[in-house]
């Protein structure tokens, strides 16, 4: 235990967290004082009659601004620790001239945008301060080492070195001998340990500012979020339904009335004998079932693929294998999904490999899936074709479409569809799922 | 027997117009949905029409809305829907302009020729043919389970024929026994359940399902 309190300065994670204490609280720092001076010029000049127009203005650039900021710091914490927290949707315009100004005025995002910036000053400044704790430690641990720079042989003695130390009170002590130096290092020791601690702790506490004010969304955005995609849950299940009972009304139930038909007019036939009749019926009625015994394979397929059950490294090899265009597949799955999950993630690549095999004339597909280290699995889908799918997506016309739908299933458990498919290719699809439903 | 077939499943229709004209009925046409449907029989005035519900565009009841255009239009015409599942809402809106002519079936009945060719041939020579599934669930619906109650076992299947449309003949043949047996049961039925007597087969298939309850008419 104690072990683990004083080595921790050793640690991976120590050195990230000083570094982005550092980043972090110079970034925080600046973001402040430029945001509270907008924002008071733009509000006292909005106070005044006169300056109305100006006023408001930088008031929105400052909002403006304010999503930039937070998306830094979202960035930040991501490529520094590592976390990744969803960025809020993003601002939709408004139309006409006070549409949009009304719009960027109620931007409920940048105005949490700006709170962050605000309350980031004492986090800002606590952060700055761990790392001052840490160079100053670092310091009087070299003390020891660094002395004889000060006060060897020729030098003369009589230089006493200060020993720094970060805290507000205590005055600064002095070593004056070289034997001393020992108690400057331990103090030095105790600092830098104590710095890494609180660069820990702030850092922590700054994640969860970001979490809660940056991140996606407040209490009531969620639920209206949870609303729209429980809705779109409800309505892909019922079409699911739809189309396993279109399926077998017009495949398996289809196919078996005309065997009845066929058996039945065969019996017919045999009380007057006419047996090339006979045998021409009982072929047809012979490949009526083996028809429908087809149909019913696939719609089990396309219910549940009974291969998903030894994994999904290979459910995707056997998608691969069966697939037009050549298909590799390179999974690295530390822990098993949920089985809706993994369901999900089957169909995101069998429709995904489909969309590929229909439109992008590719030689090669690439099918990547994997867990990361923050709890995600992520699929991904690459080919080397003609691209032009990301046009698919946004519009309106995708409305039925497979990418559209894709999308949408995979928002009903709170995962992301990312596409990049610029006209000429090469087109990649990356699907992130939650590793629990 | 003339006969027109409108059907989407092309594989099915092949099959009945086979089944038909193995049976010696004349197919003048085969068709695959409700509007082609109007158009054959305006041409060719068949006996009667079989009709499958679900047809494009939407499949869900076009073939419906399609025979009881035929009922209105061309009356001389027998129409036999045809369907892969029972939805009694739709006998009876069939049965609302009567029960001359008009039979519904299930898709599965094929599968006994000679039953499926009787029922066409009961339609076409404007009887009434109700599939058994049909009858058993206006059967199992119907609140009139006291006067039901008093019919003995043999009466209740009688009931249950006549509801399907089948001539007293008919009848005897199915349950293999005499005519005169029938007429008694037929008899003793009306009086028990109070139904008004002497009725032609079809007029006695609407006064039947009248009684059983409200899906029937």
């Amino acid at each position: 235990m104690a072990g683990i309190i004083i080595g921790a300065p050793l640690t991976r994670w120590a050195r990230r967290n000083l570094l982005y204490c550092g980043i972090s609280g110079l970034t925080g720092l600046l973001g402040f004082w430029i945001m509270v001076v907008l924002l008071a010029f733009g509000l006292t000049i909005s106070a005044s009659v006169l300056g109305t127009v100006v006023g408001l203005l930088l008031i929105t650039l400052t909002l403006r601004l304010s999503r930039r900021v937070s998306a830094l710091h979202r960035r930040l914490l991501r490529w520094l620790l590592g976390y990744q927290i969803e960025a809020p949707p993003r601002f939709q315009p408004g139309t006409g001239l006070l549409g949009r100004l009304d719009r960027r005025l109620r931007d409920r995002v940048a105005w949490r945008g700006i709170w962050y910036t605000l309350i980031k000053l004492p986090v800002a400044v606590i952060q700055l301060y761990a790392i001052a704790s840490a160079v100053c430690g670092v310091i009087d641990l070299s003390y020891p080492v660094i002395w004889p720079l000060f006060n060897g042989p020729g030098l003369g003695s009589g230089h006493p070195l200060a020993v720094l130390q970060p805290l507000p009170f205590g005055g600064t002590p002095h070593v004056s001998s070289w034997p001393a130096t020992p108690f400057a290092a331990v103090i030095g020791g105790a600092f830098v340990v104590a710095g890494v601690w609180l660069a820990r702790g702030i850092d922590l506490g700054d994640r969860a500012l970001i979490r809660g004010l940056l991140g996606r969304s407040t209490m009531a955005e969620r639920v209206s979020e949870l609303e729209r995609t429980r809705t779109l849950a409800v309505e892909d299940a019922a079409a699911a339904l739809r189309r396993v009972e279109r399926d077998l009304h017009d495949g398996a139930q289809m196919r078996l009335a005309a065997l009845a038909m066929n058996l039945g007019m065969a019996r017919e036939k045999l009380d007057h004998p006419d047996s090339e009749t006979v045998k021409e019926l009982l072929d047809a009625a012979h490949r009526n079932a083996v028809d429908a015994l087809a149909d019913l394979r696939d719609l089990a397929r396309g219910i549940h693929p009974p291969v998903l059950d030894s994994g999904l490294a290979s459910a995707l090899a056997s998608l691969a294998t069966s697939s037009a265009i050549p298909a590799t597949v390179t999974a690295d799955i530390a822990t098993r999904p949920a089985p809706a999950i993994e369901t999900i993630a089957y169909f995101c690549a069998a429709e995904l490999i489909a969309n590929a095999t229909k439109h992008s004339y590719a030689n090669q597909i690439k099918i990547k899936i994997y867990t990361e280290r923050t709890g995600l699995l992520r699929l991904e889908v690459s080919d080397d074709g003609v691209g032009g799918a990301d046009a698919a997506l946004g519009s309106k016309r995708a409305q039925g479409s497979g990418l559209a739908g894709l999308a949408q299933r995979v928002s009903t458990v709170d995962g992301r569809i990312e596409v990049s498919s610029p006209a000429g290719g090469p087109t990649v699809v990356i699907v992130e799922l939650p590793l629990r439903a | 027997m003339r006969v027109v077939i409108a059907e989407d499943a092309a594989l099915l229709r092949e099959g009945l117009t086979r089944l038909l004209e193995d049976r010696g009925h004349a197919v003048c046409a085969a068709v695959p949905d409700g509007g082609a449907l109007l158009a054959a029989v305006a041409e060719y005035r068949p006996d009667v029409a079989v009709v499958d519900i679900r047809m494009p565009p939407t499949h869900t009841d076009e073939g419906l809305r399609a025979a009881l255009k035929l009922r209105q239009d061309f009356p001389g015409t027998g129409v036999l829907m045809f369907s892969q599942y029972i939805e009694t809402s739709y006998s009876a809106q069939l049965l609302e302009g009567g029960a001359a002519g008009v039979g519904y079936l299930l898709k599965d009945r094929v599968a006994n020729v000679a039953e499926f060719s009787a029922a066409l041939e009961r339609v076409a020579g404007g009887g009434t043919a109700l599939d058994p599934e049909v009858v058993s669930q206006l059967f199992r619906a119907s609140r009139q389970r006291g006067g039901l109650a008093t019919l003995t076992p043999r009466e209740r299947q009688v009931l249950a024929l006549m509801a399907e449309g089948r001539s007293n003949a008919g009848i005897a043949a199915e349950l293999v026994v005499s005519g005169g047996a029938v007429e008694k049961h037929v008899a003793s039925i009306f009086t028990k359940l109070g139904l008004p007597p002497g009725e032609s087969d079809n007029r006695r298939v609407l006064a039947v399902l009248r009684y059983l309850g409200p899906a029937g008419a």
